[in-house]
C-alpha cells in the first residue's frame, strides 16, 4: 500500500478555499472527498484506507476540536491535520496533545500540506496494521471458553500452575489442561508470546 | 499725726492709685473709655479730698474760701465722668437727663466763679473750730450763696438720672450690675449730697467730707471695673484649654498650624508644621526663608497667591513641593485667611498645611493608570482588527496560494488540461479581489469614529491636555513652557481628536526626555502667514536621527521598545483630515519640536 494512493477527507467551511484544496490535493495524486461542515462528515459511512483528515478549526456548526473529540470517542483512529486562519500556539499544543499529526496556518504552502499529509497517511498505514493485527489476535481470543480467558488472565501475570489452581479453587491438573488448550488455540508456543498476545488485545493479568 | 490727716491722706492715696492703674489700662487700650471715666473720676475724687482736708485746717478765711471754689472744680469732673459711665459703661439713662445735668453742673462751675466768695458762700467771713472725731477741724461762717441750688438740683437730677439708670440695667438682667454701681452710685452721692446740704445751708455744723462717699462710690466703680480683669482671666485660661484642644486636633489631623505677621515678616508655627517643612523648633522663620524652602517652579505661584490674599484680605489656598533640607521633596496643602488693618494695610495671615504626597502619588497613579489603559485599549482595538483582519485575508490568501500550486502541479504533468487551469486563474483572480474587498472593508469600519467639527480655541485645547501631565511632569521634574499667542485665531475640528493629537506629541515629547536633565517642555502657539494657527511641542530629549527622520509618520515605525509606531501615524491621519499639515524637526541645541498647523477659522459667516 502506498502513501500517494490514501484517501484525503477535508472538512472545511469556505467554499472558495475547499474548492482550491480540493483541486491541489487531486493534481498531487490524492483522492479528495470534501465536506462542508462537520456534521455532513460525521454522516459519512465507511472511510477508506489509509485515510487523513483536513480539517478546519473554525466550523460553523461543530468545531474542529469537538469534531476531534467525538471522532476519538467514536474509536476512529483517522490521523487529522488541523488547518486555521488565525491559529495560535495554545491552540495548536491543545490540538497536537490530542493526538493531531499537524496544525496548519492558513495560508500554507503545497509543500507542507504534502509533508503533514504524507506523515499522516502513513500514521494510518501504521494504525492500519494494529488493527487488522488486533482484530486477528481478538477472533482467537474469541474461539476462548470464559474458563479459558479466566487461566489466561492468570497464567499472564507469570504464576505457577500451582498457584493458579489455589487461586480459582480447583486442582493443578485441571490448569494444566487449561493452558496447553489456550496455549493451542491462540497459536502461540511460549507465555512470552502469550503476554504479547493480551496485550496487544487489551486483556489485563488477573491480578 | 492726726487720724483726719491720715484717713484724708489715705483716701486721696487710695483713689490715685486706682486712677494710675486705669490711666495706664486706657493707655494700653485706647478705646476702653470706662477705664478712663473712672480713672478720671478717682483722681478727681483724691483731688476733693485734698480740698476738704485743706479746708479743715485752714487757717484764714480767704484759705477756705479759695479751697472751696477749687473744689468744685474736681466735684464738676466727678459728676460729668459718671454721667458719662453710666451712658456707657452701664449703656444706660437718659440722654435728656445726662445733658442737663452735665449744663447744669458746669454752670454752677461757672457761677462759682464769678458769683460770690463761691458757689457755697456770698462770703466767707469767719472760721470757727469745733470738735471733729476728737480734733479740732475748721469751719467756715458766713453767708450762704443761694446759687448754690443749682448745683444741688444737679446733684438731685444725677440722682435720678442714675436710679433711672440702675433701674434699666436691673430690667435687662445685670442685676448685679444695677445693685452695685447703680444702687452705691445712688446712695452715697445721695448721702453725701445730704451732707453738703446740711453742712453748707449751716444747719448742722461739720467739715465737708463728700470725699468720703465718692471714695465709696470710686470703690463700688472700681470692684465693678475689676469684672473686666477677672473675665480677662478667665479668658485667658479659657483660651489656653482652647488652643490646647485646637494643637490637639491639628495634631492628630496631622494639620500644622501658622500665622504669618507681615508687618515683621516672622511666621510663627506649631511643632507639626516645623517639621513639615523642615524647621527645627527653635528657629526663627522670615517668609523669606519659608519661600526659600518651596520648589523654584512653585514659588512665584505661592507669593503671588498670598499677595493677592493680603490685597483683598481674601482666603489663600495653595498646593504645592517644598524642598527639604536634606534634599527630599514633598508636597504641601496650605490654606489660610489674610487679616488687613482698619487702614487696609496688610495686618497678619493665619492658616493651616498639610502634607498631601500621598494623595499627590495616587493622582500621579491615576493619570498614569489612565494613560496606559488607554494605550492598552488602542493595542487591544489594533489587535483584535488585526485578528480579525488575518482571517478574513487568510482565506482568500490561502486559496489564492492552493489554486496557483495546483495549476503549478497542472502545467507540469498534461497539456491537455486548459480548461481546469483556466478555471484555477478564474479563481485566483475572485480571490485576490476578495482579499481587497475584506482590506477595504475594514477601512470602511476604521473611519466611520464620530467626528464633530466646531470652532475650538487651541490655547485652551493646549491647557487642557498639559493639565493632564502636569503631575506627572512634576514628578520627572520636568519644567512645562506654555509660550501661547493671546489673540490666536480659532479653528475649526474635532476636540477629542486634535486633544488626541496633543496628548500623543506630549508623551513623546516626555518619553525623548525620561532619564535626561534639564528636561523643559515647551508648547508654543501662533500665528501664521496670518491665516494658520501652529502649534509646536518641543522637548530636549535626544532628537530624530537623520535616518528616522523621513520615517517618523510612517505606520509601525517607532524607536519605543515597546511602542506599536502608531502614535504619530495618528497624529498625521488626524490632521490630513483637519486639512492641516504636521512636520518634525530636530532643534538647533537639543531635542525635537513635533508642529501643526491648522487653517484659522474665518467665523459663522465663511
Amino acid at each position: 500500500m502506498s502513501a500517494d494512493k490514501g484517501v484525503i477527507y477535508i472538512v472545511e467551511d469556505d467554499p472558495s478555499f475547499r474548492k482550491s484544496m480540493e483541486r491541489l490535493l487531486r493534481a498531487s495524486g490524492f483522492k479528495v472527498v470534501a465536506f462542508e461542515s462537520a456534521n455532513s462528515f460525521l454522516t459519512q459511512r465507511g472511510i477508506e484506507r489509509p485515510a487523513c483528515l483536513l480539517l478546519d478549526v473554525q466550523l460553523p456548526d461543530i468545531d474542529g476540536f469537538d469534531l476531534q473529540q467525538r471522532l476519538m470517542e467514536r474509536g476512529s483512529s483517522l490521523p487529522i491535520i488541523f488547518m486555521t486562519g488565525h491559529g495560535n500556539i495554545p491552540m495548536s499544543v491543545r490540538a497536537m496533545k490530542k493526538g493531531a499529526v499537524d496544525f496548519l496556518p492558513k495560508p500554507f504552502e503545497a509543500e507542507d500540506l504534502r509533508g503533514a499529509i504524507l506523515k499522516a497517511l502513513e500514521r494510518d498505514i501504521q494504525n492500519r496494521k494494529r488493527e487488522i493485527e488486533v482484530n486477528k489476535i481478538k477472533s482467537l481470543l474469541d474461539t476462548l471458553t470464559p474458563r479459558e480467558k479466566e487461566v489466561l488472565r492468570w497464567v499472564i501475570t507469570g504464576k505457577l500452575n500451582k498457584q493458579i489452581a489455589a487461586a480459582l479453587g480447583t486442582t493443578e491438573k485441571t490448569i494444566k489442561v487449561h493452558r496447553s488448550r489456550v496455549m493451542q488455540k491462540t497459536k502461540v508456543s511460549s507465555v512470552a508470546e502469550l503476554v504479547r498476545l493480551a496485550e496487544k488485545a487489551d486483556i489485563s493479568p488477573a491480578v | 499725726m492726726s487720724w483726719i490727716t491720715v484717713i484724708w491722706s489715705m483716701v486721696a492715696a487710695a483713689c490715685l492709685t486706682l486712677a494710675a492703674m486705669h490711666l495706664l489700662v486706657w493707655f494700653k487700650k485706647r478705646t476702653a473709655w470706662a477705664n478712663l471715666l473712672f480713672s478720671v473720676t478717682a483722681a478727681a475724687a483724691a483731688a476733693v479730698a485734698f480740698c476738704e482736708l485743706s479746708m479743715m485746717r485752714a487757717e484764714t478765711p480767704e484759705q477756705f474760701g479759695t479751697m472751696l471754689r477749687w473744689f468744685h472744680v474736681p466735684v464738676w469732673a466727678i459728676i460729668v465722668a459718671l454721667v458719662v459711665f453710666v451712658r456707657l459703661h452701664l449703656r444706660a439713662g437718659r440722654s435728656w437727663l445726662a445733658w442737663t445735668i452735665c449744663t447744669l453742673r458746669t454752670f454752677s462751675l461757672l457761677l462759682n466763679f464769678v458769683v460770690g466768695q463761691d458757689l457755697n458762700y456770698r462770703e466767707v467771713t469767719g472760721l470757727r473750730h469745733i470738735p471733729f472725731f476728737g480734733e479740732s477741724v475748721v469751719v467756715a461762717e458766713g453767708a450762704s450763696n443761694p446759687f448754690m441750688l443749682v448745683g444741688q438740683l444737679s446733684l438731685l437730677l444725677f440722682v435720678i438720672f442714675v436710679a433711672d439708670a440702675a433701674i434699666t440695667v436691673w430690667r435687662r438682667g445685670d442685676r448685679r450690675q444695677a445693685l452695685m454701681t447703680g444702687g452705691s452710685i445712688v446712695f452715697f452721692v445721695l448721702a453725701g449730697t445730704v451732707q453738703a446740704v446740711l453742712v453748707l445751708w449751716q444747719i448742722v455744723p461739720g467739715p465737708i467730707t463728700v470725699s468720703l462717699f465718692f471714695t465709696a462710690v470710686v470703690a463700688a466703680m472700681a470692684y465693678e471695673m475689676s469684672g473686666d480683669p477677672r473675665r480677662a482671666a478667665q479668658l485667658s485660661a479659657d483660651l489656653r484649654e482652647s488652643e490646647a484642644r485646637l494643637a490637639l486636633a491639628a495634631d492628630s489631623a496631622d494639620v500644622g498650624l501658622w500665622s504669618w505677621d507681615f508687618k515683621t515678616g516672622q511666621i510663627w508655627a506649631t511643632e507639626r508644621a516645623r517639621l513639615l517643612y523642615g524647621f527645627s523648633s527653635a528657629e526663627e522663620i522670615a517668609f523669606e526663608k519659608f519661600l526659600s524652602r518651596i520648589h523654584p517652579d512653585d514659588r512665584d505661584r505661592v507669593s503671588r497667591a498670598a499677595r493677592e490674599a493680603f490685597q483683598n484680605g481674601a482666603g489663600f489656598r495653595s498646593e504645592y513641593r517644598i524642598e527639604l533640607p536634606d534634599g527630599s521633596s514633598r508636597w504641601i496643602k496650605a490654606q489660610g485667611q489674610a487679616f488687613l488693618k482698619p487702614s487696609r494695610e496688610p495686618d497678619r495671615m493665619m492658616g493651616v498645611s498639610l502634607n498631601i504626597n500621598e494623595r499627590k502619588e495616587n493622582e500621579d497613579e491615576v493619570v498614569e493608570l489612565r494613560l496606559e489603559l488607554a494605550h492598552l485599549a488602542r493595542i487591544m482595538t489594533m489587535n483584535e482588527v488585526s485578528t480579525s483582519l488575518a482571517h478574513e485575508i487568510n482565506q482568500p490568501l490561502g486559496a489564492i496560494l492552493n489554486n496557483a500550486s495546483a495549476a503549478k502541479l497542472l502545467m507540469s504533468q498534461v497539456k491537455d488540461r486548459q480548461e481546469e487551469i483556466n478555471e484555477i486563474l478564474e479563481d485566483v483572480i475572485q480571490d485576490a479581489k476578495r482579499a481587497g474587498d475584506v482590506v477595504r472593508k475594514i477601512r470602511g469600519v476604521v473611519k466611520k469614529s464620530d467626528v464633530r467639527f466646531e470652532p475650538l480655541d487651541m490655547n485652551s485645547l493646549i491647557g487642557e491636555a498639559a493639565d493632564l501631565f502636569r503631575n506627572s511632569m512634576s514628578m520627572s521634574n520636568v519644567s512645562l513652557r506654555l509660550d501661547l499667542e493671546m489673540n490666536l485665531a480659532k479653528v475649526t475640528g474635532d476636540r477629542v481628536h486634535l486633544q488626541q493629537v496633543l496628548v500623543n506629541l506630549i508623551t513623546n515629547a516626555l518619553e525623548a526626555m525620561k532619564g535626561r536633565s534639564p528636561s523643559v517642555l515647551t508648547i508654543h502657539s501662533a500665528m501664521t502667514a496670518s491665516d494658520r494657527v501652529t502649534v509646536s511641542v518641543s522637548d530636549t530629549g535626544k532628537g530624530i536621527d537623520d535616518a528616522a527622520k523621513e520615517r517618523v509618520f510612517e505606520p509601525f515605525f517607532t524607536t519605543k521598545q515597546d511602542g506599536l509606531g502608531m502614535g504619530l501615524r495618528i497624529c498625521r491621519s488626524i490632521i490630513a483630515e483637519h486639512g492641516g499639515r504636521i512636520w518634525a524637526e530636530n532643534n538647533p541645541i537639543a531635542g525635537a519640536t513635533f508642529s501643526f498647523s491648522l487653517g484659522a477659522w474665518r467665523g459663522e459667516s465663511a
